[in-house]
C-alpha cells in the first residue's frame, strides 16, 4: 500500500486529529491570554511583582513538557484537562512578557496627554494603551502558538487529543509499513498547522495594526 | 616648495618619498564608476598628508589600498621603495599603524593588551612589550598605573581615541594610516586631541595618511592636503597654504568654501609672529604713573601686567584729557601655540579689538590687533602668495 | 553586594534541594506496593538519572561540535548567500515536534539502535538555538573592531579566534543554555522509543496508574532541568569575557 492509498483511507482521521490539535492549542492560548494579559496589566508598572511574574512564567517554560504533563495528571487525571492546563502554562511566558514589554514601550507622553484630556485610568488602558501594545502582544501570541503546536503532540501521551495520537500510533505499529505513514501524517499535520497559523498571524497583524505601527 | 617642511626639522630626509601610489585603481564589480581611478601620489616621509573630500569620494578606499585591507584592481603601492605585495598582507600591516573613527579597540582586552597587539604579533619578549605599553601610555598622556588594566568601556571617548593612537604606534611603525581618528569626538575635545596629536607627531615624526571630511581639520593637521573629488580622483595635492591661496578651479574652491582667507589664519602660530609694541603698566603703579603712560600713547587701552609680567587686565583711556578709567579684567591671554585664527576667534568671542599674547611661561609677549588680522585677510584674499606681510615671521 | 550575589546563586539549588527533600519524605512516608517499589528504589532512580545526564551530555557535545563550526562557516564572507536559506530551513525544521522527530526516525530507520536514534533526533532538535546564536553573536561583533584587528596585521584565523569568537561568547552561551534546557526536556521523551532516561519513571507511572511514581519521575525531570539551567546561568556569568 502506497502512502497516497493509505492517506485516501484514513484522511478523515487525520482531519479529526488536526482539528482537535488546533482546538487544543487555541483553547490554551485563549486561557493564557485571559490570565496573562490582566496579570501583565496589574504588574507592569511595579518592579518586584513584574519580576516575580516573569520569573514564574520563565520557570514554567523551563520545566520539560513530559514532566509538566505528568505532574498535572495527579490532580486532573488523564485526557484533555492536563493537556489544556499544561499548554496554557507554557503559553504564559510569551504572552506575559510581550504584553509587559508592549505596555512599557509606550511613549509616556501619549499616556500623559490622554490623562491630561480627562480620560480615566481604565479608559486610557482600554482605548490607548492596549491597542498601542497590540502589535507586540500579537508577536507574543505568534511565538506561543508555534511553541504550543509542537508541545501539544505530547498530549497524546496522557491520552489527550491531537496529532500526537497519529505519531504514537505510528510508534505502536513500528515495523509495519503503516508506521512511517502514520508518523508522517502526524508530523506533517503539525508543520502544516504551523505554516497556516503563521500566515494567519501575518494577515491579522496587517489588518489590526493601527497605521504606521505595522511591522 | 619652501612650505613643505613646515613642522619638520631643517634638511633631513624631508623629501624622501615614503608611500608612492602608482596609477592605483579600484573598481567594484557591478559599479560603472571606479571607486579609485588611476591615482598617482607621492607621500613624503615624516609628514602628515591629509586626504579630504566629501563622503564616497574614495579617500578611505585609497587609504585601505595602502595596507591592503582592499586589494587594487590595477596599479601599485610602494612603501619605502618596495612593492607592498612583496610580503603577505598581515606582515605588511604590522609595519603600518592603523586607527579608525570608531576606535576599534578590542572591548574584551585591557588597555595594555590592546596596545600590546602589534608588539606581540611581532614577537617581542614580554618585558619589551610591557615597557613599550608604558612608554606609549605616557606619550598619549595617560598614566600607565591608572589605565593599563582598564577595559575600553571604562574610558571616555577621548581616552579611547588616545589608546587607539597609542595602539597604532605600538610596533613603532614608520607609517600610520588614520581614518577620521577624531571624528566621533565632540568639537572641544577634538581640538585638544588634534593639538596633542601634533605634539606627539613632532616627537615621533611618522609618515601619516590622515583621512578626514573636515576641511578645517585637513588644514590643521596636514603638511600636505590631497583634495579628493568623485571616483577617487585627486583634484589638488599641495601644502595647505598654497591650496588656500590658489585653489584649483571649480570643485576645490567650492569645497574649501568662502572662508578660505580666514582659514589661512590658522596656519600661522603666534609663537612665529613678531608682535607690535603696546603700552603697558605695572599692576602696582600709582595714579601719576598711569596718567603719564596714558598720555604717552595713542591707544585706547593700556595693558596691565601683574606678578611675573603676567597680563592681568586692560585699563581704558577715556576723554579728551586721556584719563585712565576702571580696570577691566583679562581672563585668558593667548599662548604661543595658538594660531592667528584662534586670536580672531578670541577677539570675536569677547568682543575686543585686541588680545594679549603670552609666552610659554605665561609672561607678556605682545598684543595682536583686530585691524592687523583684517588687513591680513584682505591682502591674502587678493591672492598675495607670501605668507605674511604685516606680521613678520620670527 | 556579595550577599546578594550569594543569594542569587544559592537560592535556586536551595529551593530545588528543598523540593527533593519534601519529595523523598513524602515517598518514604507512603505505603508502596511491588509495582511502585520497582520504580521507586534508589538504584533504579540513580541509573535513570545517570542515563539521562549521559544522553544530555552526548547530545549537547554533538550540538556544539556541529552548530558552532557551522555557524562560523555561515558567517564567513563567501557564505553570506547560503546562511539565509540554511537558517530558514532550520527554522521550518523547528516546527517539527520533538516527539514526531524521534518517532519518525525510529520507524523509518529500524536498523539503527535506539540510542543512536535518540542522539540524532535530539541533536537535530537542539541545534537551531546554538546555530542561530553563533551566527547572531558573530554578526553583532563591531565591524570596526574586526577591521582594526586586520589592519594591525592579525591573520584572519587569529581575528576569528582571538577577537570574533571571544566577543560572540555571551550571545553564543545564551544559545547553548537554551539548547541545554531543550535537550534535558527532549531526552525525557527518549522513553517512548526505549532510550531510557528519567522519562522512563514518568512512563512507568502513567502505564501502571501509580501517581506516586508519576509524581516522582516528573519532579525529578523538572528539578534536573532547572538545575542544569541554573548551572548554565552561572557558566554564562563566568565565561563571559571581562570588559564586555
Amino acid at each position: 500500500m502506497t502512502f497516497p492509498e493509505f492517506f485516501a483511507e484514513n484522511w478523515t482521521d487525520v482531519l479529526d486529529h488536526t482539528v482537535a490539535h488546533a482546538v487544543l492549542v487555541l483553547q490554551s492560548l485563549g486561557l493564557a491570554v485571559l490570565i496573562g494579559v490582566p496579570v501583565s496589566v496589574l504588574t507592569y508598572r511595579t518592579g518586584a511583582p513584574r519580576a516575580a511574574v516573569l520569573g514564574v512564567a520563565g520557570l514554567l517554560l523551563t520545566i520539560p513538557s513530559y514532566a509538566l504533563f505528568g505532574l498535572l495528571i495527579t490532580p486532573l487525571g488523564l485526557g484533555s484537562a492536563p493537556s489544556v492546563v499544561a499548554l496554557t502554562l507554557y503559553a504564559l511566558l510569551p504572552v506575559v512578557r510581550n504584553t509587559i514589554v508592549g505596555l512599557r514601550e509606550l511613549d509616556p507622553a501619549v499616556i500623559e496627554s490622554a490623562h491630561a484630556m480627562g480620560m480615566g485610568r481604565m479608559r486610557v488602558l482600554v482605548t490607548i494603551e492596549l491597542p498601542l501594545a497590540w502589535p507586540v502582544l500579537l508577536t507574543g501570541l505568534r511565538v506561543a502558538t508555534q511553541l504550543l503546536l509542537g508541545i501539544a503532540a505530547i498530549a497524546a501521551a496522557v491520552n489527550g487529543p491531537g496529532l500526537g495520537n497519529l505519531i504514537l500510533d505510528g510508534l505502536a505499529t513500528a515495523g509495519t509499513p503503516f508506521a512511517v505513514y502514520l508518523t508522517i501524517e502526524g508530523v506533517a499535520g503539525i508543520v502544516l498547522l504551523a505554516v497556516l497559523f503563521d500566515a494567519l498571524y501575518a494577515i491579522v497583524n496587517r489588518f489590526t495594526t493601527p497605521g504606521r505601527l505595522g511591522a | 616648495m619652501p612650505d613643505v617642511t613646515r613642522g619638520t626639522p631643517e634638511g633631513g630626509a624631508a623629501d624622501r618619498t615614503m608611500i608612492r601610489l602608482d596609477a592605483l585603481t579600484k573598481r567594484y564589480p557591478g559599479q560603472s564608476e571606479a571607486a579609485v581611478d588611476a591615482l598617482t601620489l607621492d607621500i613624503p616621509a615624516g609628514h602628515i598628508v591629509t586626504f579630504v573630500g566629501p563622503s564616497g569620494c574614495g579617500k578611505t578606499t585609497t587609504m585601505k589600498l595602502i595596507n591592503r585591507l582592499i586589494e587594487p584592481t590595477s596599479g601599485r603601492v610602494h612603501l619605502d621603495g618596495r612593492d607592498v605585495t612583496e610580503v603577505p598582507a598581515p606582515q605588511l600591516r604590522r609595519r603600518i599603524g592603523y586607527t579608525i573613527q570608531q576606535g576599534g579597540l578590542f572591548p574584551h582586552r585591557t588597555v595594555a593588551d590592546n596596545i600590546a597587539t602589534v608588539p606581540r604579533l611581532l614577537g617581542w619578549d614580554r618585558r619589551r612589550v610591557g615597557e613599550r605599553v608604558d612608554e606609549l601610555l605616557h606619550l598619549v598622556g595617560l598614566d600607565p598605573k591608572t589605565y593599563r588594566r582598564r577595559y575600553p568601556k571604562q574610558l571616555s571617548g577621548g581616552q579611547q581615541q588616545r589608546v587607539g593612537v597609542a595602539r597604532a604606534l605600538g610596533g613603532d611603525p614608520q607609517v600610520m594610516l588614520m581614518d577620521e581618528p577624531f571624528g566621533a569626538i565632540d568639537p572641544l575635545n577634538r581640538e585638544a586631541l588634534q593639538n596633542e596629536f601634533l605634539r606627539i607627531q613632532a616627537a615621533v615624526r611618522k609618515t601619516i595618511v590622515f583621512v578626514t571630511h573636515d576641511m578645517d581639520e585637513a588644514i590643521k593637521m596636514g603638511d600636505r592636503i590631497a583634495i579628493f573629488g568623485d571616483n577617487g580622483r585627486v583634484l589638488q595635492y599641495d601644502t595647505p597654504e598654497r591650496i588656500l591661496a590658489d585653489p584649483a578651479e571649480g570643485f576645490v574652491t567650492e569645497f574649501i568654501g568662502s572662508g578660505a582667507s580666514v582659514r589661512r589664519l590658522s596656519l600661522t602660530r603666534l609663537e612665529s609672529v613678531v608682535l607690535p609694541d603696546w603700552p603697558t603698566v605695572e599692576e602696582t603703579s600709582d595714579g601719576e604713573t598711569l596718567r603719564a603712560a596714558a598720555r604717552g600713547s595713542d591707544r585706547d587701552y593700556l595693558l596691565v601686567l601683574g606678578d611675573g609680567r603676567r597680563p592681568v587686565g586692560w585699563l581704558p583711556v577715556t576723554g579728551e584729557d586721556r584719563r585712565p578709567g576702571e580696570r577691566l579684567p583679562l581672563l585668558s591671554p593667548l599662548g604661543p601655540r595658538d594660531s592667528l585664527f584662534d586670536a580672531l576667534d578670541h577677539m570675536l568671542t569677547v568682543n575686543a579689538s585686541a588680545a594679549a599674547v603670552v609666552d610659554g611661561d605665561g609672561r607678556y609677549r605682545g598684543v595682536v590687533e583686530m585691524d592687523t588680522l583684517r588687513e591680513l585677510i584682505n591682502t591674502r584674499a587678493a591672492g598675495a602668495p607670501s605668507s605674511s606681510d604685516h606680521l613678520q615671521e620670527a | 553586594m556579595p550577599t546578594r550575589l550569594l543569594l542569587r546563586y544559592a537560592l535556586t539549588p536551595l529551593c530545588l534541594g528543598l523540593v527533593l527533600l519534601v519529595l523523598a519524605l513524602y515517598v518514604s512516608s507512603q505505603p508502596r506496593d511491588l509495582i511502585e517499589e520497582r520504580s521507586l528504589n534508589s538504584e533504579y532512580l540513580i541509573s535513570r538519572t545517570v542515563k539521562h545526564l549521559e544522553l544530555t551530555g552526548v547530545v549537547t557535545a554533538f550540538i556544539l561540535a556541529v552548530a558552532i563550526p557551522l555557524g562560523v562557516l555561515l558567517t564567513r564572507r563567501w557564505a553570506r548567500h547560503v546562511s539565509g536559506p540554511v537558517l530558514a530551513l532550520a527554522s521550518i525544521g523547528q516546527a517539527i515536534p520533538s516527539l514526531g522527530l524521534i518517532v519518525l526516525l525510529t520507524v523509518a530507520f529500524v536498523s539503527l539502535g535506539v540510542n543512536q536514534i535518540a542522539v540524532i533526533a535530539f541533536v537535530l532538535y537542539g541545534i537551531l538555538p546554538v546555530l542561530r546564536n553563533t551566527i547572531a553573536g558573530l554578526r553583532q561583533v563591531d565591524r570596526s573592531v574586526v577591521e582594526s584587528a586586520l589592519g594591525m596585521g592579525m591573520t584572519p584565523r587569529a581575528v576569528l579566534w582571538r577577537i570574533e569568537l571571544p566577543l560572540a561568547v555571551p550571545v553564543m552561551l545564551a544559545g547553548v543554555r537554551t539548547a541545554l534546557v531543550i535537550t534535558v526536556g527532549t531526552v525525557a521523551l527518549g522513553t517512548f522509543i526505549g532510550a531510557g532516561g528519567l522519562g522512563d519513571v514518568i512512563s512507568n507511572g502513567i502505564s501502571s496508574s501509580r501517581n506516586l511514581v508519576l509524581v516522582t519521575g516528573s519532579v525529578l525531570v523538572a528539578v534536573l532541568a532547572l538545575l542544569i539551567d541554573w548551572l548554565a546561568g552561572i557558566a554564562e556569568d563566568f565565561l563571559r569575557p571581562r570588559g564586555l
